[in-house]
């Protein structure tokens, strides 16, 4: 009997070419959007979960309250490791900090990381990385060794083997290489080298150690016996912060309170509540809203199954009676059809398979993953394939198979008694659904795109184009120091309009810094985000001054007693005429002590639009590591470039120089959405075409099923374009009802998504104009091409096919 | 004709259709008994009921009041699947539109009701290859039904209707959509069938088919209104 359905399967769907390439391509491009998604869902999801003790991990992350202002941090203070140590019901604790940006050497090689961590060797007791070589257990013990990653070493040596015992350089020491970890890319944490803490551990006294609690610098990761320890973390985190750390914020005369939370490893990815974090954290929205474009996708190719097969039903219905009539009762119909859709699913899946194999190296780029086709062979790729198909094929198969066995043999058997295709009103609310969905996509796609083009052109209060932006690497003060050289030999070419230097650029997380500020004639402490910047940075950017003036080298004191703010920071500390107002970093070692604002500039972005613009201070120091800064002229960019580098190789022969331009360094913050808006395009455009692909065999169908009407009517005088208006009409109007429905849906989901902007662009009705009229063009162009074939038969021929 | 069992009896039985506005009666009060290795036909004019009293009897359709005896079975409201079981053991069919399934070949045809009967592969094979050379079809046993004569096609349908050795042949206007010829050659075969014990009831217009049955029952705005013994096939019979 098997045979019997498998043989007529087969021979309904070669005979039918158009109809199961509809299906089976529709199905397929439905699947592999689904597989890929897939891949990347569970991806997301499966952050950290390749160190075996995962779930026994947490991080302590802190709050902290300060001036009536809290702030979440991901790093918490050097003690911190000391006092947890003396926890009960811990394993282990260990604690890291990030190195700087260093240029690292060996032997005339050079290479640039910013992904140093510097550890002891109880971080690979609670990490478990892999060792190429190297002991994992002493590899950080000794003073002045490097643990590197499988990546690095390669990078310097070809092989992980190689690299063991040899001695790289960076910031005026000798690190040895004391072992070789295997990358661990699902990790918050993917450091290219660990430095051993040694070295800088031994250069603290008790006291120091002691005295550090508000210095927030150090990760801290503790093992716990099991999963069930972690509350009596909390309470003992409780103790300490009460007992031990506010009365010494207190002692210290520092308005703060802190507070230290107890964060499993696995949350890490999704949290993006703390600030100062190893990694960009993911975005569970993201991971929702892919999700449930899979599930559309694949909902509007099980649609069109469905669809064709109740409209093809009539084709369908004399087998059915047939079958009866010899002895198949309703149960084994149902079966025999469901098998079909099956087989279809699965055909499809094969399909999807090598559409996944061909798109897997784009997809890769798109989502900056590295998936490879070997995933096809783990298990739980291979249920997520069993689960489609059974979903997709008893989804998609179980209405036209409950419909096709309700068949009445007496009824399907005579010749003159053909049974109406299915419910047309079910097919057409499926129709609804199909161009809801996509209508919601496309418009998705629309603002997503608007978004960015708003971001991109918005007025940042600088002038982010044409800056070229060059590192001046820490570490180096007698590179620092040859700055103002630099600078001269540079701003001969006439191409280089404007130089400065400054500690940070825009998009770059700033120091936030202990102030006095007067306030009521009372000094105050204030926390204020602070930009270390040379005389030329505020003309160079473009920002405009609101009131005061600039730094000015004709102003000696501006050096270590001026400071400029922006307007946000004046209206924050409610100062209607900040010129002149005291202010004191209270730290000594630092510019600022009894310095005075002189100047307020207008408020610029220093952060993407996501956020309003902050409170923030500029200091001067003229000469600080970082960045120089270089407006160049548009004409003969590429020449001005070779310039610049011919001559920065004369004065750092050390360093090979590292640039780029601001702009695009800004817009960085914009590659999650940038990422959203490809995604988004893309599956926007494949739920269309699958509905078009639905709706042209519909359409066809139609057109066939009304072959004898249309010849009637060009008999009675029609014209074809009559007959083309009267076929797409009823189609036209689906669309349309699309529209009403999906509007309302898209505008909810989009205006959410634009409230993760502080700045963001209208969602004014042209959007929805757009979407529509495009979804509704693109549905007529589908229909009209079947309804302008059957509009052009002879007449004679449609009325003979009776 | 030696001991009458009887196959199937209806007593007053009904059939009614309603649509939306209208009820139009098919079957009004019909009596009949159809005993073991009759051949009957059943004539009258268009829309006197003649298919629906097929269909009911064929058990295809149900009636909608009255009772059905088969085989001394009360079966006027049973399950739709207790009658695809009674139909699958007992009844064959003959449609004057053939109804070969078009993607199956000749001998998958006529070899289906068996599957659906469980049979073996192997007992098939043989039951289908005696049917086809009973009807003389077995060198068209790969072909597809629209690759041979409605003549062809016709006797196709019949092995169908006959391989799995049922008790009752129902026939609706099998030469209906055959010329004469082959249409003759069909009602020879119906004969021949009938003549070995496969009971046949059979629904036509065409009174020299007629004259095959046995007993012709004639039907007018759904009620029996004569039933005449052929005479002529009795005698022909008794010779």
């Amino acid at each position: 009997m098997l045979q019997n359905y498998f043989k007529i399967a087969i021979r309904n769907l070669v005979r039918n070419k158009v109809y199961s390439a509809i299906n089976i391509a529709g199905l397929a491009l439905g699947v592999a959007s689904c597989i890929l998604i897939f891949l990347y869902v569970q991806d997301e999801l499966s952050y950290e979960s390749n160190f075996s003790k995962a779930d026994r991990i947490v991080r302590v992350v802190g709050e902290v309250n300060f001036e009536g202002q809290q702030d979440n941090f991901a790093v918490t203070p050097l003690p911190l490791e000391n006092e947890v140590r003396k926890f009960a019901g811990i394993q282990t604790v260990t604690q890291l900090s990030k190195l700087n940006k260093q240029t690292i050497w060996y032997n005339n090689q050079a290479f640039s990381e910013d992904n140093l961590l510097i550890a002891d060797s109880s971080f690979f007791t609670v990490f478990d990385y892999k060792f190429i070589v190297g002991d994992p257990a002493t590899a950080l013990d000794a003073p002045n060794t490097i643990a590197l990653s499988e990546e690095l070493a390669i990078k310097f040596f070809g092989n992980a083997e190689q690299a063991l015992g040899k001695v790289l350089k960076f910031s005026n020491d000798s690190y040895k290489v004391t072992g070789v970890f295997r990358n661990e890319k699902h990790s918050h944490l993917d450091p290219s080298g660990l430095v051993s803490n040694m070295s800088v551990r031994n250069r603290l006294s008790p006291v120091e150690l002691k005295n550090l609690w508000f210095n927030l610098n150090y990760y801290t990761y503790i093992l716990l016996p099991g999963e069930a320890q972690k509350s009596g973390i909390q309470q003992q985190l409780d103790n300490l912060t009460t007992k031990t750390i506010n009365p010494w914020l207190k002692e210290n005369r520092l308005n703060a309170q802190m507070r230290f939370l107890v964060q499993p490893l696995k949350d890490i990815h999704f949290d993006s509540r703390y600030a100062h974090g190893l990694a960009p954290t993911g975005n569970m929205a993201y991971v929702y809203i892919f999700s449930a474009v899979a599930v559309f996708l694949l909902l509007i190719a099980s649609i069109n199954y469905m669809n064709l097969a109740t409209a093809r039903s009539a084709k369908r219905a004399k087998e059915v009676g047939l079958r009866k009539v010899v002895g198949a009762d309703r149960t084994q119909l149902v079966s025999q059809f469901l098998g079909e859709s099956l087989l279809l699913t699965i055909l499809a899946m094969l399909l999807a398979l090598a559409l996944v194999e061909v798109l897997l190296p784009s997809f890769n780029t798109l989502t900056g993953k590295y998936f490879t086709s070997g995933l096809f062979l783990q298990w739980e790729f291979m249920l997520l394939l069993l689960a489609i198909i059974l979903l997709v094929g008893v989804v998609a198969g179980s209405y036209p198979a409950f419909f096709l066995s309700r068949f009445k043999p007496a009824d399907v058997l005579k010749s003159d008694k053909m049974p109406r295709s299915g419910s047309a009103i079910l097919r057409q609310a499926l129709v609804v659904v199909q161009f809801s969905i996509s209508l919601i996509m496309i418009i998705g796609t629309i603002v997503v795109f608007a978004q960015m083009r708003f971001l991109k052109n918005s007025d940042l209060g600088f002038k982010k184009e044409q800056i070229l932006v060059i590192d001046v690497p820490y570490g180096d003060s007698t590179l620092v120091k040859r700055l103002p050289v630099i600078k001269q030999k540079l701003l001969q070419n006439p191409n280089v309009v404007q130089l400065s230097n400054s500690h940070s650029i825009p998009s770059e997380s700033l120091n936030r810094t202990l102030m006095l500020v007067e306030q009521d004639g009372k000094m105050v402490e204030k926390t204020i985000d602070i930009m270390a910047v040379d005389y030329d940075f505020i003309p160079l950017m473009g920002i405009e001054m609101q009131a005061g003036r600039n730094f000015s080298k004709d102003f000696k004191s501006d050096v270590d007693g001026g400071f400029i703010i922006n307007e946000a920071a004046a209206k924050w500390l409610g100062w209607k005429d900040p010129i002149g107002k005291k202010v004191n970093t209270g730290d000594t070692t630092l510019v600022g002590r009894n310095a005075k604002i002189i100047g307020v500039v207008k408020d610029f972005h220093v952060q993407s639009l996501h956020s309003e613009v902050k409170p923030l201070a500029l200091e001067l120091r003229p000469e600080s590591p970082g960045y120089l800064l270089a407006r160049i002229a548009p004409e003969n960019q590429e020449a001005t470039i070779r310039f610049v580098e011919e001559q920065w190789k004369q004065f750092d022969q050390k360093h090979p120089m590292e640039y780029f331009f601001m702009d695009e360094f800004f817009d960085r913050q914009y590659k999650a959405e940038e990422k959203m808006l490809t995604v988004f395009g893309y599956f926007a455009g494949l739920t269309i075409l699958i509905a078009c692909l639905g709706l042209f065999g519909l359409a066809s169908f139609t057109a066939e099923q009304r072959t004898k009407e249309i010849g009637i009517r060009k008999v009675l005088g029609s014209s074809t374009g009559n007959i083309v208006l009267l076929l797409s009409k009823d189609f036209a109007i689906l669309v349309v009802i699309a529209i009403i429905l999906a509007s309302p849906v898209a505008w909810y989901g989009m205006n959410k998504w634009l409230q993760d902007f502080a700045y963001r662009t209208d969602l004014s009705w042209w959007i929805f104009a757009l979407a529509g009229t495009a979804a509704l063009i693109i549905a007529l162009l589908t229909v009209s091409f079947q309804a302008v074939k059957a509009a052009t038969t002879d007449p004679v021929k449609a009325i003979r096919t009776e | 004709m030696n001991k009458e069992e009887l196959i199937i009896e209806t007593r007053q039985l009904e059939k009614k259709y309603v649509t939306d506005t209208v009820e139009t009666t098919a079957l009004a009060g019909v009596d009949l008994r159809i005993n073991r290795g009759e051949f009957v036909a059943i004539m009258g004019p268009s829309g006197c009921g003649k298919s629906t009293l097929l269909n009911i009897l064929g058990l295809l359709d149900s009636p909608s009041g009255g009772s059905l005896k088969f085989l001394g079975q009360e079966i006027g409201n049973s399950s739709e699947r207790q009658r695809a079981k009674l139909r699958k053991q007992n009844l064959g069919f003959v449609f004057q539109s053939f109804n070969l399934i078009d993607e199956l070949t000749v001998e998958e045809n006529i070899g289906l009701p068996l599957a659906y009967l469980g049979v073996s592969k192997a007992e098939t094979e043989r039951r289908v290859q005696e049917a086809m050379e009973r009807m003389g079809i077995a060198h068209r046993r790969s072909h597809f039904p629209q690759q041979l004569s409605g003549g062809q096609q016709q006797r196709a349908a019949i092995a169908r209707a006959v391989v799995s050795d049922p008790k009752l042949i129902l026939a609706d206007e099998p030469t209906g959509n055959l010329d004469s010829v082959h249409g003759r050659e069909v009602m020879a075969l119906l004969s021949e069938l009938n003549e070995r014990g496969t009971t046949v009831v059979m629904v036509t217009h065409s009174p020299s088919d007629a004259e095959y049955a046995h007993r012709i029952v004639n039907l007018f705005d759904g009620q029996i209104v004569t039933e005449n013994i052929n005479s002529r096939k009795h005698a022909a019979e008794l010779l």
